[in-house]
């Protein structure tokens, strides 16, 4: 599934990153890697999100939500 | 010997550089809480004992590859060997993320040295470092716990920085897999090869594994024959791998107490909620400049006004000549004393926004205003020069700087200068007073509302006519909200008194000469028909283009056209045009009110008046740094147009609208 169809306070590990190479490059340096932990903490009509990842919150544009492949983290809600 | 290093600050974003720089060298630079308030190199100077330690300040940057300008400022400054020692300052509060640029910067084999920030958040949330294993993991760095805000170990930073120099220290970096390992060596021999001098061979093999461009061009010869694999992903993955561990090591209690900002989140960017907040926030602002500016604002008047007579008196009695005493008091002090009373008003909004800008609340705009943007095809982190440009035009097209993308950049360079800056009020407040009365804030303020919506149609024009489809790739980290500080505050605001009144002091003070000369005189010298000179003739020939707007009157155009150098001047031509020497509210308002009526100067007039004064060409600070940032001088004077037209066009139709309906 796509981040962008995720729902808010629930953690998700990404899968892949199915993005223009330069900002798959830039989101892997912020440590938005495979297997990474991602939490869903506010979205928008428009399909920006806020996320939370190794601590750090993020406000991501909609390309970058529905280029996130990820799933959802088994038997955890929250962090 | 001369005892000198020269020390760079690198970090993530919004980790406290600049604090930290001017908690040493006492600079006075601003600092505020969202990603990207450095966008360019900074120097200045520490002294630890017989040493004279060199700093730098640097834009933040998340890894040493570079994809904004910003970015690309501190890679550049580092690699280029300008500096001796790094002074890596880590948000503790953020570890996780911030160590992979440690990582980064441990391998180019230069001394490092931890400056560990915000320790007391780290504390205020129940967690702990554990700042004996952090240096073992780190291939015995210096760890320095610092707190940049409240001043503490600082000297320990310094200490351990000359300490750092001096010594020889082993070089450590990362071991990767046994894979990757072997290709690095494989490179390395490569390199040390065919380029004999080449500093820190590892570094660049592994620049080169991870396809890192500019390095890939440099070292061209050693791709030839053997084209590399992309191993970026692998080697971003063991570094986070070997974060994640080591925060095992070093970090208790995580995240046990960071849901403030969380709880503070869901209120401030709601889905629904979000805009209407952002604009009741932005409509405080506006009240307390425009309310509570006001009410103090009668008293610097008071005060110019008495200075005003004081000097006036003072010449007569020494029988000063009737031109010199003309120049000082109708042109110098009724210009530059007029725009002095605009202080307080400028005080306040200054400081509501340095008040949201260190909230933590500035990130959020571009997130909340996103879904606006991402209509006009733009990102919602455009709009952040956009809210700046509340402030002033200057800084807001430089703090572009943070848009990746080249296409965004110019379109929100163009459309920044349509926001009300502070530069404006002043028209503002003494014509929306003078002819709205008891309706002169809602009048200012809609000002302020039909900036931002033209220029949100004005960058749907634009998207329409490029027709480059919007990538929307909003990227921003949303820092933790925190009380603002009284320093960082007062650096803020402080700066911006001192801006205004350095202005009032050189282009004010100019202009208002300027502007004194251009009516007295004639080609026949001083004349006492105002209609005879310089400046009616400039004015009347400018006022046939601006007639259509209800601005055709000699003395309006030659204030437009003096707003040139700064928007202030437009009031202070004012002054200066009408003789209004004694600014006190009553006088000098019903008398320029009465003269302005003379010349057939209505509420119409007023309201275009503002309106092109709102959307025509930025002052010359700004196409100036306009210039600077897009170096193209075709693009600067395209802009320049643009705007004349845009204000021109914009007030006619309100103008000849407002004439019909009211």
């Amino acid at each position: 599934m796509k981040i962008s169809e995720g729902k808010i306070h629930v953690n998700y590990n990404v899968v892949e990153l199915q993005l223009d190479p330069v900002i798959r490059r830039r989101l892997e340096a912020l440590g938005i890697t495979e297997g990474s932990r991602i939490q869903i903490l506010n979205k928008k009509r428009n399909g920006a999100f806020i996320i939370k990842t190794r601590g750090t919150r993020w406000a991501i544009g909609k390309q970058i939500s529905e280029g996130i492949i990820c799933r959802e983290e088994k038997n955890e809600k929250g962090n | 010997m001369k005892k000198e290093i020269k020390v760079g600050f690198l970090g993530n974003p919004n980790c406290g550089k600049t604090t930290l720089f001017n908690a040493f060298t006492g600079a006075k630079l601003k600092v505020a809480n969202w990603p990207g308030v450095t966008v360019e190199k900074k120097e200045g100077e520490a002294k630890y004992k017989d040493w004279t330690i060199k700093l730098i300040d640097l834009p933040g940057i998340y890894s040493l590859s570079s994809y904004s300008i910003e970015e690309k400022v501190s890679r550049n400054c580092i690699l280029n060997d300008e500096v001796d020692v790094i002074i890596n300052v880590v948000d503790a509060a953020a570890l996780e993320r911030n160590l992979y640029l440690t990582l980064q910067l441990l391998e180019l084999g230069k001394p490092v040295v931890m400056a560990l920030n915000m320790m007391d958040i780290i504390e205020e949330r129940g967690m702990e470092i554990d700042l004996h294993r952090m240096p073992e993991v780190l291939g015995n760095i210096p760890v320095v716990p610092v707190s940049a805000r409240k001043r503490t170990g600082l000297d320990v930073l310094l200490h351990a920085v000359v300490h750092h120099y001096q010594e020889e220290s082993e070089e450590y970096s990362l071991k990767y897999s046994q894979e990757i390992e072997n290709e690095i060596s494989k490179i390395k021999s490569k390199l040390v090869k065919f380029h004999e001098d080449i500093v820190n061979p590892r570094w660049h093999a592994i620049k080169l594994l991870e396809g890192d461009e500019e390095v890939k061009e440099k070292y061209a010869d050693i791709l030839k024959n053997d084209s590399i694999i992309d191993y970026e992903k692998k080697i971003i993955n063991e570094k986070y791998n070997y974060i994640e561990d080591m925060i095992q090591e070093v970090l208790f209690n995580k995240e046990s107490k960071s849901a403030f900002t969380d709880k503070v989140d869901e209120v401030l960017t709601h889905k629904i909620w979000g805009i209407p907040i952002f604009l009741g926030i932005m409509g405080i602002v506006f009240f307390l400049t425009f309310f509570i500016g006001d009410l103090l604002k009668g008293r610097v008047e008071i005060l110019i006004g008495w200075f005003s007579d004081f000097i006036n008196n003072y010449l007569i009695s020494i029988g000063a000549a009737n031109w010199l005493k003309s120049m000082i008091v109708d042109g110098i002090i009724a210009g530059v004393g007029g725009i002095l009373t605009f202080l307080p008003n400028i005080f306040i909004l200054f400081l509501a926004l340095a008040l949201l800008e260190d909230s933590g609340y500035m990130a959020r705009v571009a997130y909340i205003m996103d879904g606006i943007m991402g209509k006009a095809g733009l990102s919602g982190k455009a709009f952040l020069p956009m809210v700046l440009g509340f402030g002033c035009s200057v800084p807001a097209v430089m703090a572009t700087r943070s848009l990746e993308n080249e296409r965004d950049r110019k379109k929100t360079i163009l459309l920044t200068p349509f926001m009300s800056c502070s530069a404006k009020l002043p028209i503002y407040i003494l014509f929306a007073n003078m002819f709205f009365k008891e309706h002169a804030m809602l009048v200012a303020f809609s000002l302020y509302v039909w900036g931002v919506v033209i220029a949100v149609i004005l960058a749907l024009i634009i998207g329409k006519v490029d027709k480059i489809k919007n990538s929307n790739t909003l990227l921003i980290e949303l820092p933790e909200y925190k009380q603002p500080n009284v320093r960082t505050i007062g650096i803020y605001v402080w700066n911006k008194i001192e801006d205004y009144l350095t202005k009032a002091g050189t282009t004010i003070f100019i202009a208002s000469i300027i502007m004194w000369f251009i009516l007295n005189f004639n080609m026949n010298g001083m004349t006492e028909d105002v209609t005879s000179s310089f400046g009616a003739m400039l004015g009347k020939g400018f006022g046939v283009i601006l007639a259509p707007a209800g601005l055709g009157m000699w003395q309006v155009a030659v204030a437009l056209i003096a707003g040139l150098s700064a928007k202030e001047v437009v009031v202070s031509s004012f002054y200066v045009l009408f003789g209004i020497g004694s600014v006190s509210e009553a006088a000098g308002y019903s008398q320029l009110i009465l003269d302005l009526n003379q010349i057939g100067f209505g509420a119409v007039n007023a309201y275009s008046l503002m309106i092109f004064s709102l959307l025509y060409t930025p002052c010359i600070a700004t196409i100036a740094t306009i210039k600077k940032e897009s170096n193209s001088l075709r693009y600067t004077v395209g802009v320049v147009l643009l705007q004349l037209f845009v204000a021109w066009l914009i007030s006619v139709i309100f103008y000849q609208t407002g004439r019909i309906l009211f």
